[in-house]
């Protein structure tokens, strides 16, 4: 087992990984930028190192002094939390050959999953679904077409290489499809100089469901069911949930099954998440595979009573995964409450926390590194707190999350929690009759 | 000028980062300058001073050693100047171990001087001083880590 664990990360989730190594008897380094010195990980851990000025680039993404950092206090391994270094092949390379251990998977495991065409290849190898599509690059209007009819409609027409909407056509129908891929070629080759296209199933308005798995040095994969994160703005999830009221036993099998499947292929080792999409049909479909820890773990925690960060230490040590799964036992849900003011675009709110209170009582976990006078850099992402309820139910959990919400004091900044509050009102979201689009209807 | 004016003035150079403020009005000149208790000069890119912390330690223990080296850098005169780490390393004040040191106390440094060397991932980096003076004080002892920032010389300005 390691004897000091260097934690490359900040706010709330350095907090996170600092309690569970606590709680391992494993010493802990925080590393801090200047404008984190007041942080509370900083005082939490045994021992700190400043690293840099403020902004990520020079400090939490600088690699030499977090390496450097871990040399100096003979640190045996480095967490990497999630967000910066977490998914950075280099920095995992670099922690091997700098003899540290990095507490995730290997460089050659990162750089697999995050290539998106070879992760989906992949997956498609071991009968994971995946989107159907054409194999890279389509340039014949005739073969696209006969393509777009064997995927079956709709069909999303997407420039190969770019992003931002252009060059990106839905097509519904057989008929509408020649005009739509010559004027995405088109459009394609005047904003990216690339007229080069790709064709996918188009899927309306999907649940975004991702399967919580964990992998030891042992070739053991287990999976802890579901997580419904299609509460986004953005692309950015702000409520999630476990289980997912559109998931029942049956579909979390093979899901989960699925998801074991892709993982193994790689001989995957640490924590992960397998994210679909799920069709009103119920159809899933492998979109990509994150090989970190996640924001929303904590919902996965309490329905499946097992402490992630805890197993992720105890992989890397080369130990056996200590807890298998066990039945999902209620339901959780994670509001992540940001330093935004949710009536002015969600602007960014940082400032001096003047005056606070979190909620307590039986079922309400705080996942947060903020406290009362302090000043909330405005270098980093916005998210100050993590409030997750569990109730028996989801009934249950809604009304716990809407008692803990409106305990919740937060004044000197905006927060999102106004925001919640409202969502937890809406019929739509109460019935769990929704989807990703759910938020620009709201 | 009456005294309410001069009141303000004072307020202005005590609440701002003013530090000094001259006045010539019919015939009556009035200066009020605020005096400079940190050691950076003021030509320094600007960083946080007065909390810079001293070497890595136990962050509840050792509190009464952090306490003490806050309150000697705060309290030197405004021609001293501080060297700072400019990365996360190991201190050595001589090139090889049996070596010389590459300064002592009373050594006269120019602008280029190497001062230390700060080892970092197994790359010993020279450390030059960006200023003329004399050495006054090693803030750091041999072979001690050193994070981002640390002070590790104080120079007197010539």
């Amino acid at each position: 087992m390691f004897s000091k664990i260097l934690i490359a990360n900040r706010g709330e989730i350095a907090l996170r990984i600092i309690r569970t190594c606590k709680e391992l008897g494993i010493s802990t380094v925080a590393v801090y930028s200047e404008a984190d010195k007041d942080s509370l990980h900083v005082t939490f851990a045994d021992e700190a190192v400043c690293i840099g000025p403020p902004f990520g680039k020079d400090s939490y993404l600088k690699i030499p002094a977090i390496i450097s950092a871990a040399q100096v206090t003979g640190a045996d391994a480095i967490h990497p939390g999630y967000g910066f270094l977490a998914e950075n092949a280099n920095f995992s390379e670099i922690c091997q050959e700098s003899n540290l251990k990095f507490i995730g998977p290997s460089p050659d495991m990162i750089r697999a999953m995050g290539d998106k065409a070879f992760a989906k290849d992949t997956m498609k190898n071991n009968e994971v679904p995946v989107i159907p599509g054409s194999d890279g690059i389509i340039e014949n209007l005739d073969e696209a077409k006969s393509l777009a009819n064997e995927i079956g409609y709709p069909v999303i027409i997407k420039a190969s290489a770019g992003g931002g909407g252009k060059g990106m056509r839905i097509v519904w129908e057989e008929s509408e499809f020649q005009k739509a891929f010559q004027t995405a070629q088109a459009e394609a080759e005047a904003a990216f100089a690339n007229g080069a296209v790709y064709i996918e199933k188009f899927i309306e308005n999907p649940r975004h469901i991702e399967i919580q798995i964990m992998g030891d040095q042992h070739g053991n994969v287990y999976h802890y069911g579901e997580r419904d994160c299609s509460i986004q703005r953005r692309h950015q999830k702000l409520i999630e949930e476990s289980p997912s009221p559109a998931v029942d036993e049956d579909l979390r099998s093979q899901m989960g099954e699925a998801a074991i499947k892709g993982a193994k292929s790689v001989n995957y080792e640490g924590a992960g998440t397998i994210e679909f999409l799920l069709d009103k049909h119920k159809n899933f479909y492998f979109m990509e595979m994150n090989t970190r820890i996640q924001v929303e773990h904590p919902v996965t925690e309490l329905v499946y009573d097992v402490d992630l960060v805890r197993q992720q230490v105890l992989v890397a040590a080369g130990e056996k995964i200590e807890a298998k799964p066990k039945k999902p036992h209620g339901h959780a849900i994670e509001f992540r409450i940001n330093a935004e003011d949710p009536q002015n675009n969600f602007r960014p709110s940082p400032g001096k926390i003047t005056s606070l209170h979190f909620p307590g009582g039986f079922g309400v976990r705080n996942d947060s590194h903020i406290y009362q006078s302090y000043s909330i850099p405005p270098y980093y992402d916005s998210l100050v707190a993590k409030l997750i309820v569990w109730g028996k139910n989801r009934e249950n959990a809604i009304m716990r999350g809407k008692r803990a919400l409106n305990e919740f004091i937060v004044e000197g900044i905006k927060t999102t929690i106004p925001f919640h509050l409202k969502v937890l009102e809406d019929s739509r979201f109460r019935s769990g009759n929704f989807d990703t689009s759910f938020l620009e209807k709201f | 000028m009456d005294l309410d004016l001069i009141k303000k003035l004072v307020k202005i150079v005590d609440s701002s980062g003013v530090t000094d403020i001259e006045i010539e009005e019919n015939g009556l000149k009035v200066k009020i300058a605020k005096k400079i208790r940190n050691t950076q000069v003021l030509s320094q890119p600007p960083v946080t001073v007065a909390t810079a912390q001293p070497a890595i330690q136990p962050t509840s223990a050792g509190q009464q050693e952090q306490v003490k080296a806050k309150e000697e850098v705060e309290q030197a005169p405004s021609n001293m100047h501080e060297i700072r780490s400019p990365i996360v390393g190991t201190f050595y004040r001589a090139p090889a171990p049996d070596a010389d040191s590459y300064v002592q106390v009373g050594s006269v440094v120019s602008p280029g001087s190497v001062l230390c060397i700060v080892e970092a991932m197994k790359l010993m980096n020279e450390i030059e001083s960006d200023i003329s003076g004399k050495i006054v004080k090693i803030l750091v002892e041999n072979g001690k880590p050193v994070e981002y920032n640390q002070p590790l010389f104080l120079i007197e300005l010539s």
